[in-house]
């Protein structure tokens, strides 16, 4: 009898097995060999280009996302020269005298540096200490409600604000937030506060603002990623904990967080990352010259300096400063996440 | 299922790509070809038309050679070519313009006449972010007009992007010299002996003496009814304003059960807000220049005599916080129901509201009124645009039909356009009364009751503004009906002419560096000494700001504008 021989490859924590089988039969009796050849390391390129070719379908997917980021992300970075440079509009960007870290040190030593600083980090860390939570209590309220008709609804008009632009909402919200607006009637008539209060136009309310508004514009939004995690939860985890008494406190706790931790670690990572990101469109239309010290951030300062008075070099040194900055967040934040959440990125 | 729908993203996928890619392949042959069509047709024209051209035009300078009248003698170069139909892209620096080209009867005549089509390209946002970016990625379109106080203006220049005016007048249209004003020129050629833009609302010395009826559209206004409730009380002194805005807001402290708001003003910007400092500099006569060198206005006692009274009126309440927050939405709507008291205004941008409220009931608008005046009691020295005008209109180096853009701005400037961009057609809306070309009257009509309509449809009354000649069309103005007819009137005795004192500094230079900060600062700094809660506050906030400017270098930035305002004073023959 001849015996049938087949060969796979593997491919085990960064090294390529060659797994090879033989079967025979020997009078009745299944014999079955297994030979385990590591293959050498410098052949991996080969395998890869192999794999690469199999998949080939696949991959071709994949080349207009991979252009797509190239053209818009990675070449327009060379222009982050100009940061460095002189730059004049009227000029390539490669020409122009260097200036080294000229616009670098003129931002720190701007006289708004610091209230712009402590702006933008004001603003980011209320939304990531209070808006990152919201959205994930939400979805897991949000999925205990039985009646699909009425969850339904509810998801659907919590998340309508989000399809509204900041543009239209903005005008909007100056008029809800004006001394004889919609929300000043409303807390007036609650008894929450006397006189009306004029919301745009005192700094100190000015985060809260930012932080309200945008947590309710975008949390039904928000939700949707976790009550996807959720719905890829295994029922049988549910229905094992019902036989076993658990109550419903108690089956979110040990069964729906875990379960959905993997992408709340993800989503915390982006957000601890995009700290020094804010809201552009939102802080742009709600601030004015008289909570502007409580309202100007780094995002809105570099299109007040960089569009609209022309000093691309002092607005790109700006944005490069900020991009470096959200870089150390993010390497830092998903270190950390994967020493003691075992989730990371990469 | 599962397995179709895959195909079916593959599917799309690959079709996404096919399409980019041909789309990719497209628009490369078509720069290819139209880059070449550019080159062998520039060729042609100049071939054809230079020999007749400088034949004509004699004199050094294009303002000397702008001396030269229109005896009828050079033939308009538009007159030659309306058969060859050509489109233009036409770059306005203006958000807020709006109207198109090729709807209204105005448009489609000019289209007829010249042959030239235009494609109007108008910044979504904000403008220096869009001209910035076709200046930055060259692709400015034929001809692009914007303020003459734009720092664009001279790094286009500078950078060749623009056309010579001169050069392409002598080339392509000596007609062009027959209509421009020497003196205009003259003001705008620069050190390399050419010109290259032509600016509109633009007045002549002589213009300034010829007429007694130019406007400003700064003015100082009061709801009518209010004002005479309260005995029509003098609010030139500080004194007197404060007892006014009092009495007003005492005897009507709401108007419609909405609070009135005592204190109107332009918008605040991040560069403060005109109401307060420009316009009530002009209204205080503050001078432009003292002892030979160029004054800081902003910095002058009487402002600050004046800004300390508004202070104080907002300490008891009366400036309204929505003076500050609100933007130009928020504003008009507020105007039209009349709810501000009084405010420093440009009486031109409410004419609609004005309107509404007019209809509503007529006591109830808006009049003009003598508002704050200096401690010595001086006249508002209201500034006309002056010889620089307000926008210039520059023919760009991507243009592949100089020779058609620069016939249609002298169409526009010549007599015949402007009667097309003021009137309209002869015959169909206007006609020669006793030698005075006149509106028709159902023509009139329909543009003072409604705007929007009459653009649509006629798309006169200078509609079309970019080479507007304002003191041509005071010829044949007539009176305007009120109720705008009073605050321009009013206007007349207080305008005066500030043309050497129009200069922009050049960009990416250190004075204009120190000027923008000195700005961005003041945009921070006026909202705080008005709201400041005592004199005592706003005294420190003041003397803060202005250490910090001299830290800066405002004596640099003053000693340059000094500078630019002495040239001024030669060109203009003002001084040796």
């Amino acid at each position: 009898m001849i015996p049938k021989t087949k060969k796979y490859t593997l491919y085990y924590k960064n090294q390529n097995y060659i797994i090879n089988t033989t079967e025979k039969r020997m009078g009745g009796i299944l014999m079955a060999k297994v030979a385990v050849v590591k293959m050498p390391k410098s052949k991996n390129g080969t395998v890869l280009l192999k794999k690469l070719w199999e998949q080939r379908g696949l991959q071709l997917m994949a080349v207009p996302g991979l252009i797509w980021i190239l053209v818009f992300n990675y070449i327009p970075m060379a222009g982050l020269v100009i940061a460095f440079k002189k730059f004049k509009i009227t000029e390539s960007i490669f020409s122009g005298e260097w200036v080294g870290l000229k616009y670098f040190k003129e931002f720190i030593q701007d006289t708004n540096f610091a209230s712009i600083m402590t702006n933008t980090l004001g603003i980011s860390l209320l939304k990531l200490v209070i808006g990152f939570p919201l959205p994930i209590i939400f979805a897991l309220l949000l999925n205990e409600i039985r009646g699909t008709r009425f969850k339904k609804l509810t998801q659907t008009i919590s998340y309508l604000p989000h399809f509204l632009s900041w543009v239209v909402l903005g005008g909007i919200m100056v008029s809800w937030l004006s001394k004889e607006g919609v929300i000043n009637d409303f807390l007036v008539a609650m008894n929450i506060i006397k006189e009306p209060i004029s919301l745009l136009g005192e700094p100190k309310y000015f985060w809260g603002i930012a932080l309200i508004s945008d947590t309710w514009k975008e949390m039904g939004w928000s939700a949707i990623i976790y009550l996807a995690a959720i719905a890829g939860v295994d029922q049988q985890l549910y229905e094992a904990a019902t036989v076993d008494g658990a109550t419903k406190l108690q089956k979110i706790k040990a069964i729906t967080i875990p379960c959905i931790a993997g992408t709340i670690a993800i989503m915390l990572i982006l957000q601890v990352a995009s700290l020094l990101n804010s809201n552009f469109d939102q802080i742009l239309i709600l601030k004015n010259q008289i909570n502007i010290e409580r309202s100007q951030v780094i995002d809105t300062y570099v299109y007040q300096v960089g569009m609209t008075m022309g000093k691309y070099s002092y607005a790109t040194a700006v944005g490069l400063f900020k991009s470096v900055i959200a870089l150390f967040l993010l390497l830092v934040s998903n270190t950390v996440s994967k020493k003691f959440l075992g989730r990371s990125l990469y | 299922m599962n397995k179709k729908h895959k195909q079916m993203s593959a599917l799309l996928m690959a079709c996404a790509m096919v399409v980019s890619m041909t789309a990719c392949g497209n628009s490369q042959e078509k720069t290819n070809t139209s880059t070449d069509s550019n080159t062998t047709e520039k060729v042609e024209t100049s071939e054809g038309e230079v020999a007749e051209a400088v034949a004509v035009v004699e004199g050094d300078t294009p303002a000397e050679k702008a001396k030269i009248e229109d005896t009828g003698e050079i033939v308009p170069g538009w007159q030659q070519n309306a058969d060859d139909k050509v489109k233009l892209s036409w770059y306005m620096h203006f958000s807020w313009f709006n109207t198109p080209w090729g709807e209204n009867l105005v448009s489609k005549t000019i289209t007829e006449e010249t042959g030239v089509d235009i494609e109007f390209i108008i910044p979504a946002g904000n403008e220096a972010e869009k001209l910035n970016s076709l200046i930055a990625s060259d692709t400015l379109p034929d001809l692009i007009t914007l303020g003459f106080y734009e720092q664009q203006v001279n790094q286009m220049i500078d950078a060749g992007l623009v056309y010579p005016l001169d050069e392409l007048a002598d080339q392509y249209d000596p007609y062009w010299y027959a209509v421009a004003a020497p003196e205009k020129v003259g003001w705008y050629t620069q050190s390399d002996g050419h010109i290259y833009g032509y600016p509109n609302s633009s007045y002549t010395a002589a213009d300034n003496e010829k007429y007694d009826n130019i406007s400003s559209n700064q003015t100082f206004l009061v709801r009518k009814d209010i004002y005479e409730a309260i005995g029509s009380p003098d609010m030139s002194t500080p004194e007197g304003f404060k007892a006014a805005v009092k009495a007003a807001a005492e005897k009507y402290p709401t108007i419609n059960d909405q609070p009135l708001i005592p204190i109107g003003a332009h918008e605040f910007t991040s560069i403060g807000c005109t109401s307060f400092d420009d316009y009530l500099c002009n209204f205080l006569a503050i001078p432009y220049e003292k002892d030979g060198k160029f004054h800081d206005r902003y910095t002058d006692p009487e402002l600050v005599t004046w800004l300390k009274t508004f202070r104080e009126l907002g300490q008891e309440g009366y400036l309204a916080d929505d003076i500050f927050i609100d933007k130009r939405a928020q504003m008009s709507e507020k105007i039209a129901q009349g709810r501000y008291f009084c405010m420093l205004f440009q009486y031109t941008d409410l004419a609609n509201e004005e309107k509404i409220l007019y209809d509503n009931d007529p006591n109830s608008i808006y009049i003009a009124v003598d508002g704050p005046k200096n401690s010595k009691g001086d006249d508002h020295t209201l500034p006309n645009s002056g010889i620089s005008g307000w926008t210039v209109t520059m023919i760009s180096k991507n243009c592949e039909r100089p020779d058609r853009a620069i016939q249609l701005c002298s169409y526009l400037m010549s007599e015949h356009g402007q009667h097309m961009t003021w009137l309209g057609v002869e015959g169909e809306t206007w006609d020669y009364v006793d030698g005075v070309p006149t509106m028709k009257p159902e023509i009139k009509e329909l543009l003072q009751n409604d705007r929007t309509a009459y653009d649509k449809q006629y798309g006169a009354d200078s509609c079309y503004w970019m080479f507007q000649d304002n003191a041509m069309a005071l010829s044949w103005a007539e009176p305007k009906p009120e109720p705008m007819g009073q605050l321009e009137r009013w206007s007349y005795p207080y305008v005066i002419s500030t043309s050497e004192y129009n200069m922009t500094l050049e960009a990416d230079t250190e004075e204009s560096d120190i000027k923008n900060k000195i700005n961005n600062e003041w945009g921070i700094v006026l909202p705080k000494l008005l709201l400041a809660p005592s004199e005592e506050e706003f005294d420190q906030i003041w003397n803060d700001f202005m250490t910090k400017r001299e830290e800066w270098g405002n004596q640099q930035l003053i000693e340059k504008q000094t500078e630019l305002m002495n040239e001024a004073k030669v060109k203009l023959g003002i001084t040796e």
